[in-house]
């Protein structure tokens, strides 16, 4: 009797052991982390976020390859929220408890604020587009580059050069058309300071809702009140179609067009290359004829994707995200090893990779802790002979984060 | 006598050792039941609902957590950006003081999750290629994010009304 009790506890503790054995990490057979991306790749903004997580991927796919971080293999999680907040929300719960999750990747300002909360419970990184209000209010989200109103000042920075380089006397008159949201307004808080303070005259901003087709009534009334540059803002194709109709006006013969980080790229010059010709461009990250240039992009691109042809600057920028990643992993890993990284060690990494290079991708890391910038440089671009060209080298951008009152 | 305290040793507190762990779950059990109500709990799609929204009401969650409203998908029915077995967020709130909360569809998430349009290159929504959709009965959870507790309620889909 006394033999069967001993049997029947040995096996008792055996399951006991086991269960608690098979569900801790340290018998896991691979070392991983995880990096989720609340992504677009099938609604409005697929056409950008598709070809930025490619690059994301195939970068993250080629570190694995090579035996990873140290021996640590990461995981890339895209998950198609089709722009929507609302799946997003629900897309972070089903993936919050995953074990070694560092970073998300929010491709919206209107995502990355409402899962921005509930990551900062989890104490976990976030990186998104370009919203400056994370950098007024600091906390752990990153964004991508300088933020909006930083690269929208540099770009008036570059307006009043041309002007001046034009022999024109006095100040231009600037106009400003953009999406009716949050990003779309994002530019002109603190970058309208900045205007303000190199005397240019800013007229009234023109907002429209993503989705318009004809933007003749905008167009007409900046031009009207005698705008000698325009900024077309929105997400590619709608700059490219602001331009579009610009040049069906007879407009774009007369005021210099500007465009931001979603700006035109192969694709917006593939279908009005002719109406895109003379327009500027400001970019964070490198783009047209400089991507094809940049071998750290091209030789990835090669391997996993194949022919240039349909090479897109944006993947570039995907390649950048990687390689934060993976940069910021490694100050981790070595500050805290691999048992005991968590969210916070990667947000403790992120605010210590300042000065981080990522093959020429775009400027030096600027995140550190008193800064969510991802660099502090621009570089503008021109479309010539139906080319995306740079005119200027990297820039640094001016602080129009702190012109505005969050 | 000395068996008794080998069971003690190997049987009761694994036993509470496993039971702790499971207190997580117990945890959405406890505190007031949380409830969700549907208003209308019965719709057609139509681009009525682009005007007047299909809302969630709910109550009994922690006071000033998110809400993620979820529709959870019967098995075989695709969706487009979906992986089979994942539940659906189409809506999201924050509760009150007192644990209320109220949410509506958006715009977005009846076009992509009711709809199902595709997007065309210019920013709008392709109904061409939409696939609504089908009739039937949806289970809905609304979820507390930090409480966990869930509140759960159905929402019927029905065909639009024959044209007379």
């Amino acid at each position: 009797m006394r033999k069967a009790c001993i049997i029947f506890l040995s096996i008792v503790l055996t399951i006991c052991l086991s269960m608690v054995g098979f569900s801790s990490s340290s018998f896991a057979k691979e070392k991983s982390v995880v990096y989720l991306s609340l992504a677009d790749y099938t609604g409005p903004i697929a056409g950008l976020n598709v070809p930025a997580d490619k690059g994301t991927e195939d970068y993250i796919k080629d570190i694995n390859a090579k035996g990873g971080v140290d021996g640590v293999k990461i995981k890339f999680i895209g998950i198609d929220t089709r722009y929507d907040v609302a799946r997003a929300v629900s897309a972070y719960k089903r993936y919050r408890r995953t074990p070694k999750l560092l970073v998300v990747n929010s491709i919206g300002t209107g995502i990355a604020r409402a899962v921005g909360r509930l990551l900062v419970r989890d104490k976990r990184v976030q990186l998104t587009p370009g919203d400056g209000e994370f950098q007024a209010h600091l906390g752990s989200t990153f964004i991508w580059g300088p933020a909006y109103q930083d690269a929208f000042a540099a770009s008036m920075d570059w307006v009043i050069d041309d002007w001046k380089s034009k022999g024109k006397s006095g100040a231009p008159v600037v106009g400003y058309l953009n999406w009716d949201n949050a990003y779309g307004r994002e530019h002109l808080r603190g970058g309208k300071q900045y205007a303000k303070k190199l005397g240019i005259k800013m007229l009234p901003p023109e907002f429209f809702p993503p989705g318009t087709l004809k933007h003749d009534v905008y167009l007409t009334r900046l031009a009207k009140a005698g705008a000698n540059y325009i900024h077309a803002g929105g997400i590619d194709p709608t700059p490219t179609n602001v331009i579009r109709d610009a040049y069906a006006l007879g407009l774009t013969k007369k005021i210099q067009f500007t465009t931001g980080y979603w700006g035109p790229t192969a694709l917006g010059l593939s279908v009005h290359a002719k109406a895109l010709e003379g327009i500027v461009n400001y970019s964070f990250f490198l783009r047209g004829e400089d991507t094809k240039m940049n071998k750290a992009v091209t030789d990835l691109w090669k391997k996993y994707r194949g022919s240039l042809d349909k090479l897109n600057g944006v993947y570039g920028m995907g390649i950048a995200w990687g390689m934060t990643y993976v940069g910021a992993l490694k100050i981790a890993l070595n500050s805290v090893g691999y048992e005991k990284l968590k969210g916070v060690d990667m947000y403790k990494a992120y605010q210590s990779i300042t000065g981080f290079e990522r093959a020429g991708i775009q400027g030096p890391c600027a995140y550190a802790s008193d800064s969510r910038r991802g660099s502090r440089e621009i570089k503008i671009y021109r479309v010539k002979g139906g080319k995306i060209v740079p005119i200027t080298g990297w820039q640094k951008t001016p602080d129009a984060v702190s012109l505005h009152k969050f | 006598m000395r068996i008794f305290k080998v069971i003690m040793l190997f049987v009761i507190i694994p036993g509470l050792a496993l039971g702790a762990i499971s207190c997580q779950t117990l945890k959405s059990l406890t505190g007031p039941k949380a409830t969700l109500v549907i208003a209308p709990a019965e719709v057609f799609l139509s681009p009525a609902l682009f005007k007047k929204p299909v809302t969630f009401k709910g109550s009994g969650f922690q006071p000033k957590e998110m809400i993620s409203v979820e529709m959870v998908l019967p098995p075989g029915l695709k969706m487009k950006g979906i992986k089979e077995g994942e539940d659906v967020g189409i809506a999201f709130a924050t509760a009150d003081e007192n644990g209320n909360f109220t949410a509506a569809m958006a715009p977005t998430a009846t076009l992509n999750w009711f709809f199902q349009v595709g997007w065309t290159p210019l920013l709008r929504p392709n109904f061409k290629a939409a696939k609504p959709i089908p009739p039937g009965v949806y289970k809905i959870n609304a979820t507390g994010l930090d409480s966990d507790r869930i509140a759960t309620s159905n929402l019927k889909i029905v065909p639009p009304p024959k044209k007379k």
